[in-house]
């Protein structure tokens, strides 16, 4: 039994180290956001919007790719579900990187000297490590096809989904004073986009288990959480 | 114990006027085309009353043999009624052969001999008493080469079969017509009825060839690679017409083109080594087939 169509394995492999590679780059953009939070640095932030479009551009490069190679190989069995993973994997990625240029968008709106509460501030940055943390682990449990890692992700996006409200309530009670008010206002969309990026996530995880077995289930359901 | 369904066809067969002997050398000739001479023991044209009630093709622990090389090694396989099944595996891997045991056209190569279960419905196919004859018409075989009768014209091909049960005249003329329409040959052929077969395309021969197998009216088609010689435009008609066909028929196809297994099958059986590796629901055995080897061989893993 030799090895065959070696063109089409190395063709499906790069597809798939082009995606994972998207989920980095999203790290990256995700790094950067998050310092620019913290030092409130309105020039970081602008990279992070320009540099999306090279995100934006390998989700173009990766679809495309994926059509070429549903047209010209017919793949089947685990190709097939690795291909239709990658598609959503890519997408997610896409989506992941626009949130971080939202949250870079959020941050010229506060003025270069804006006024910050250490404890809400401490809770974006801890829901920015476990964002972070889970689209490298969501890439991580991808290339590995570890479903058990990919299933973790749930258990981490529980405590995202803690802080989101921690955060939103925090900036409720954040006293009387307009542009602090203000700059809360911005923490909770903040906090909004990172829970949206840890949802990608494990929706990323959803994709690994199915490329494991061949089932596809949601890991939680939002309209009826259990 | 005598068959019945079997043994009512030999006698219907016995007491038409046609002593059915020049039929009879047909299959038992170890060319493929021999497989032509079905005649019908549904001699009067109304047939009996078995549209789309289907008959089951059953094989329990089947053994063959070509001299002392044993080519399949003890399968199983269910065919159920009215449903297409398809065959896939590596050349050698036993799929022709298996195919080839369930009309006991195996047996016609010389020192190759078969062993096993093969039930049509309840009928062992195998039994002692069962005339052979009556099984090859019962179960009907499309080839690879399309295989028209070279000195026939279009209509004597398709009447071949019929004549030799006995069916005359308006009868005839009835029924050929008839299955010619069923594959999609009628306003093709219906204005030269009286040219030669194989002045036809490759395409239309080979549907010439399936009007063939069904105007004795059998119970199962079998099709051995029937598109690997035609064109791609070609291939989809007789791929739409398998899918008319198992409106009426149980159908089983060997091919070695997964993605015409993957669109006219509703079971896909995996073979290799003489042996079945998978047997799965079509959709099931291209997206997560369950063996290791199933999965190499579809995604193309090895040759």
């Amino acid at each position: 039994m030799q090895e065959t169509r070696s063109n089409y394995r190395e063709t499906l492999k790069a597809l798939e180290r082009q995606t994972l590679e998207a989920l980095d780059m999203v790290v990256q953009a995700l790094d950067r956001a998050l310092e620019a939070i913290s030092y409130q640095d309105v020039e970081l932030a602008g990279m992070v919007v320009a540099d999306d479009d090279r995100i934006d551009g390998r989700y173009l490069e990766v679809h495309q790719g994926i059509l070429s190679l549903l047209a010209l190989q017919t793949p089947v069995a685990i190709d097939l579900r690795i291909v239709a993973a990658l598609l959503h994997v890519i997408r997610h990625a896409e989506r992941m990187g626009d949130q971080c240029v939202n949250i870079a968008k959020l941050i010229p709106l506060s003025g270069y000297e804006a006024p910050k509460d250490k404890d809400l501030l401490d809770a974006i940055e801890r829901m920015g490590q476990l964002a972070r943390s889970q689209v490298s682990q969501a890439k991580q449990a991808f290339a590995e096809r570890n479903s058990d890692l990919a299933y973790d992700l749930l258990r981490q996006d529980t405590e995202i989904n803690q802080l989101n409200v921690a955060i939103f309530n925090r900036a409720l009670a954040i006293g009387d004073d307009i542009e602090t008010r203000e700059w809360a206002m911005h923490m909770i969309l903040v906090a909004r986009c990172l829970e949206r990026i840890g949802d990608n996530a494990v929706d990323i995880g959803e994709q690994t288990a199915f490329v494991v077995t061949g089932l596809f289930r949601e890991f939680a359901d939002a309209s009826h959480p259990g | 114990m005598i068959q019945p369904r079997l043994s009512l066809k030999r006698n219907r067969e016995m007491s038409s006027t046609d002593p059915p002997t020049e039929q009879e050398q047909g299959p038992q000739a170890p060319e493929p085309r021999a497989e032509e001479s079905s005649g019908s023991g549904a001699a009067n044209g109304a047939g009996r009353a078995k549209k789309s009630a289907g008959h089951q093709v059953s094989i329990t622990d089947l053994h063959a043999y070509y001299g002392a090389t044993e080519a399949v090694k003890g399968i199983g396989i269910e065919f159920p009624p009215n449903e297409v099944t398809a065959i896939i595996g590596p050349s050698g891997c036993g799929k022709s052969t298996m195919v080839r045991c369930i009309n006991r056209m195996h047996e016609e190569i010389p020192g190759a001999r078969a062993e096993g279960r093969v039930l049509l419905d309840d009928q062992d196919l195998y039994a002692p008493e069962i005339d052979v004859t009556a099984v090859r018409r019962l179960i009907g075989m499309v080839f690879q080469k399309p295989n028209p009768f070279p000195t026939m014209s279009i209509f004597d091909n398709v009447a071949s079969g019929l004549r030799l049960t006995g069916n005359r005249g308006e009868n005839l003329r009835e029924r050929v017509h008839k299955s010619l329409r069923a594959v999609g040959l009628w306003g093709e052929v219906k204005n030269r009825l009286e040219s030669p077969g194989i002045g036809l395309s490759g395409g239309q021969q080979q549907r010439l060839c399936i009007a063939r197998t069904i105007a004795v009216e059998p119970e199962v088609i079998l099709m051995d690679e029937p598109c690997s010689a035609l064109d791609p435009i070609a291939t989809l008609k007789v791929e739409e017409l398998i899918d008319e066909l198992k409106e009426q028929y149980t159908i089983v196809i060997v091919t070695h083109n997964m993605q015409q297994a993957a669109r006219v099958a509703d079971s896909t059986v995996f073979m290799l080594d003489g042996q079945v590796v998978e047997h799965a629901p079509t959709s099931e055995l291209f997206t997560m087939p369950k063996d290791e080897r199933t999965e190499r061989y579809v995604t193309g893993k090895f040759g």
